[in-house]
């Protein structure tokens, strides 16, 4: 008899500390469900927490599994909701998870949020509740003003990191950077982009000038240009810079100030911001562009010949942000400028024009496809494809992750072919072995649903919009995409069948949307009544005329995810759960007023 | 001082040994600097005049084995050597960890008990490594670990491959279904798009194609302050947008075909024989491990009645022919049409004793607390 290993003699103390080496989520899951002595000794030790959906589980349940947590991470409202289509009140508070970590882990250091509803409130008690605070980021949250922001400078002592990126803040008093006490030096990281209302200049320059320390500066729209000198001279360790406006008359005194200010930041590896810009000052920072790996030139409305002419300081680049502007030309100059390249996206500046404005097409992405070997991730905005360079594209670039093409009339076919893309999509899922993001668009019928079942394994995420015909095509990607953890669907022809017989499979995925499809009330009701861990929801149109019965209507809005927390208490009224509950409530008064 | 002490700090010309004895009561000599590289040891011999004689040899703790010991010298032995480069000290560890798993366990304990860091840090690492990437039964058949979760600690990941019945049953249909509407000939496919003019505005309807996460001033009302900073062209050419949608009539029986042929390819191997269950049977059979924890003495019997004759209703119009039923469901009109009951629907047959129960928050933990495991993927 194979005598087992008495584990019991394996201190637990010792076994934690094996564990402080074992990081990952991933992995730390695994840990958990070896035996129920790791499972205790695991939860003791856990640091760190990421619940990718708020309402999987209740903010009790996470402290009361994981007493020392020092690190949360959580996600709201669905990726979806960054296009418009969650509605106003929908939900994603953090305020009850910030209530019951002030008393759940009063040592909690960092918190990062995103697509959440953070009230000033909520800042407030962050602010008062953990002595020890470092890190804050609000990534696409909304919901707070300066007010907040003015309670955690003014309060957190050992804060490191305050990340604002792509949130709404409203502007109530502009003051709130001053509230730093001048004793304050800790800072590592400021973003502040995101930010519409100006911020007090010297107040800015006298922090920079404390925070030795500071690596990332990311400014925003309002501070200008001839500004800029003076606090880059304050932070000449910066490591990431983001500049504001980058627009000023045509001044020597100005260009040279700035020119000498940037060749001081030796360190610098990261550029973004330039809004407005003003070519004739690029040239004002090409002294530190060899060491730049990443540009942001989103915002830029620059054109082809001054982007090639930049690029071509810039051999290391390993991401890039562009309009399209760049052109196929532009892109061909970065095939050969930048070897390095990882990661690509291009977006449109003039996506509601009938008519293409730049010529950039297919040609421009085959030809990074071909002469950057490490390209692995890609957003590109353009107006034709073709299954030839699609397939091109996978050949070249069997080792891509995440491609998210977006062709941006929807139903575009091959536009040399006038055949569906489903050839080439499925070439790319075929070839790219370890693909874990694809967003499709043009002309698509089921067939491609079919690739992506067959093939891709690893895919974790998959956007869909106008493209299938039948429920054929989301039951090929539920029963064959093994790895899908987000499913976004959008005005695609699929309705209950795949749905229903697929039903387990979303108790495996984080999250299911489907809009403007064809799903059913009842299959719906179904699905909530039969699956306990699932909180089925449907969002109501309320566009539509309170007299008519829902029953009779395909769902407008869906979205699925599982749970162990039961229904949401904060559903706004038009957000119904479909569990037995409201179902019955629902057959009882007929449709709801809202 | 004492005698012990004088013995312990004599020069290095006679060679000193330190004596150990194990908890099997062997009882070895080890060279003294070798042996004081550990604090635990180095503790008895200073502050206890331990371990200068046989008689005197110190009593190492329960975790140490002999061959454990040995291993632990072999290591202590290398690293007491003063002015080792860091080049040669990796060189050596790497090497020195290459050993089983159960030996690894071992050192790493007993490492700990005699409180030399290094070596637990060392053999931490190299076990936390084993532990990377690997699924929860692998790490169990590694360390010898008993699987004592029970299944309701448990969530066994649903299966959902084209093995499952249900799955073959449905493709069968929709194959089956494909032929019979190519065959008819009054087919028509209602055009999604004509009676729907879609007016919503611009901005919906083309926010999805608009990007990932971080798009650039495509979002509208979140971003309207960097649209205005764009040039103001949009809102005028595109205000009453209707999606032109892929006329289906023309293509409609090529992609019917299309699909059909597809149908048929998909129609797996495995399982020639047809599977007489009911699909919907499968679909709302519960696995019994989900059952085992969830009994709901709340349900109402009348209410639940309900709700199996509601499910029933249902999933016989579900079976009904799905492109009238689309049919119906797109055409708007005020007036409330009565669902079309198929006349070759079986009737299907639930598991009456389905008992679906609301997922408390139970206090004894940690019932269903893999669930939460399993969310708490990282996202990439």
């Amino acid at each position: 008899m194979l005598k087992k290993m008495s584990y019991s003699s394996f201190p637990e103390d010792v076994l934690e500390h094996v564990f402080s080496f074992v990081q990952s989520d991933k992995d730390r899951n695994a840990i958990s469900l070896v035996c129920k002595f790791w499972f205790q000794v695991e939860r003791r030790c856990r640091k760190r927490i990421f619940v990718g959906n708020c309402y999987a589980v209740s903010p009790r349940m996470v402290t009361r599994r994981f007493p020392d947590v020092r690190s949360v991470e959580l996600k709201g409202k669905p990726h979806f909701a960054d296009f418009n289509l969650v509605p106003e009140g929908w939900g994603g508070y953090v305020y009850p998870w910030i209530a019951e970590m002030a008393s759940g882990y009063p040592l909690l250091e960092e918190i990062r949020l995103k697509r959440m509803v953070v009230s000033d409130e909520s800042l407030e008690l962050i602010a008062k509740s953990f002595k020890n605070f470092k890190v804050l980021v609000l990534s696409s949250c909304e919901g707070f003003s300066t007010q907040g922001l003015a309670a955690i400078a003014a309060n957190c002592r050992n804060l490191r990191e305050l990340d604002l990126r792509e949130s709404e803040v409203e502007d109530r008093s502009g003051n709130w950077l001053s509230l730093f006490p001048e004793t304050y030096t800790s800072l590592v990281s400021l973003n502040i982009a995101c930010l519409g209302s100006e911020v007090s200049i010297s107040a800015l320059e006298r922090l920079l000038g404390r925070c030795p320390n500071l690596r990332t500066l990311l400014l925003n729209h309002a501070v200008p240009l001839d500004k800029l000198a003076n606090l880059l001279r304050q932070a000449p360790q910066l490591v990431e810079l983001g500049t504001g406006a980058y627009s000023a008359d045509m001044r020597t005194d100005i260009f040279s100030n700035l020119a000498g200010a940037f060749s001081g930041c030796m360190e610098l590896k990261s550029l973004s911001g330039f809004w407005d810009v003003v070519p004739a000052y690029l040239p004002a920072f090409y002294s530190i562009c060899t060491g730049l790996t990443s540009l942001n030139l989103s915002y830029a409305t620059i054109q082809c010949p001054h982007i090639i002419e930049l690029l071509s300081f810039c051999p290391n680049l390993q991401r890039l942000w562009v309009l399209d502007y760049i052109e196929d030309g532009g892109l061909e100059a970065l095939a050969t400028s930048c070897k390095d390249l990882r990661e690509l996206r291009v977006f449109p500046s003039e996506p509601y024009g009938a008519e293409p404005n730049v010529s950039l097409t297919e040609q421009g992405l085959v030809s990074v496809s071909e002469g950057c070997p490490k390209l692995e991730s890609v957003l590109y905005f353009c107006r034709r494809m073709s299954n030839d360079a699609l397939v091109t594209i996978a050949r070249n670039r069997p080792n891509m992750t995440r491609f998210r093409l977006c062709i941006i009339e929807p139903r575009t076919p091959d536009y040399l072919t006038e055949q569906p893309l489903d050839v080439g999509f499925g070439a790319i899922v075929e070839h790219c072995k370890d693909l874990r993001r694809l967003s499709l668009s043009g002309l698509l019928t089921d067939r491609v649903f079919e690739y992506i079942g067959t093939y891709a394994k690893k895919l974790e995420m998959l956007s869909v919009a106008f493209a299938g015909e039948s429920d054929l095509g989301l039951h090929h990607v539920l029963s064959g995409c093994d790895s899908l953890r987000k499913l976004e669907i959008r005005d695609c022809p699929f309705g209950d069948k795949a749905l229903l017989a697929n039903a387990a499979k979303l108790e495996t995925m984080r999250s299911l949307w489907m809009s403007s499809c064809l799903v059913s009330f009842e299959a719906c009701k179904l699905l909530g009544q039969k699956m306990p861990r699932l909180n089925v929801e449907v969002i109501v149109d309320e566009r539509q005329p309170p007299d008519l019965r829902p029953e009779n209507f395909p769902v407008e809005k869906l979205y699925i995810y599982r749970t162990v927390a039961g229904p949401r208490l904060d559903m706004p009224g038009f957000v119904w759960n479909m569990d037995e509950d409201s179902a019955l409530r629902l057959s009882r008064k007929g449709f709801r007023t809202i | 001082m004492s005698e012990v002490n004088m013995a312990v700090i004599k020069p290095e010309m006679m060679k000193s040994y330190i004596w150990l004895q194990t908890t099997d009561g062997s009882i070895q000599q080890v060279e003294q600097e070798v042996a004081m590289f550990c604090p635990m040891i180095c503790h008895e011999v200073i502050q206890k005049g331990m371990g200068s004689s046989k008689s005197y040899a110190i009593s190492l703790p329960q975790r140490v084995n002999p061959a454990t010991l040995s291993l632990i010298f072999d290591y202590c032995r290398f690293h007491q050597v003063p002015g080792r480069s860091n080049k040669e000290c990796k060189t050596f560890d790497e090497k020195f960890i290459r050993m089983d798993t159960k030996r690894l366990c071992e050192l790493t304990s007993a490492a700990d008990s005699l409180q030399l860091k290094p070596l637990v840090d060392l053999t931490s690492r190299a076990l936390a490594r084993i532990i990377e990437g690997r699924s929860p039964e692998e790490i169990r058949e590694i360390f010898h670990l008993p699987d004592d979760l029970t299944e309701e600690e448990k969530l066994e990941p649903l299966k959902n491959t084209t093995d499952d019945p249900r799955i073959r049953l449905l493709n069968r249909l929709y194959a089956k279904k494909r032929k019979e509407l190519k065959e008819r000939d009054k087919l028509k496919i209602v055009d999604v798009g004509e009676d729907r003019v879609d007016d919503r505005s611009v901005d919906d309807l083309l926010s999805f194609i608009n990007g990932g996460g971080d798009s650039k001033g495509i979002r509208t009302s979140k971003n309207k302050k960097k649209h205005q900073r764009k040039k103001d062209q949009q809102k005028s050419a595109s205000a009453d947008v209707t999606i032109k949608t892929h006329s289906q009539d023309s293509n409609g029986l090529n992609t019917l075909c299309h699909c059909a042929e597809v149908g048929n390819e998909l129609r797996p191997d495995q399982g020639e024989t047809s599977n007489t269950q009911d699909v919907e049977d499968d679909i709302f059979a519960r696995k019994s491990e989900f059952d085992d924890g969830y009994v709901d003495d709340e349900i109402d019997p009348a209410l639940k009645e309900k709700i199996d004759r509601e499910v029933e209703d249902f999933a016989r119009r579900l079976n009904s022919d799905w492109p009238e039923r689309m049919q119906e469901m797109l055409s708007l009109g005020p007036e409330i049409r009565p669902l079309h009951y198929s006349a070759n629907g079986n009737g299907r047959k639930y598991a009456k004793n389905q008992m679906r129960s609301r997922n408390d928050i139970s206090p004894d933990w940690p019932h269903g607390w893999n669930n939460f495991d399993q969310m708490l993927m990282q996202m990439v």
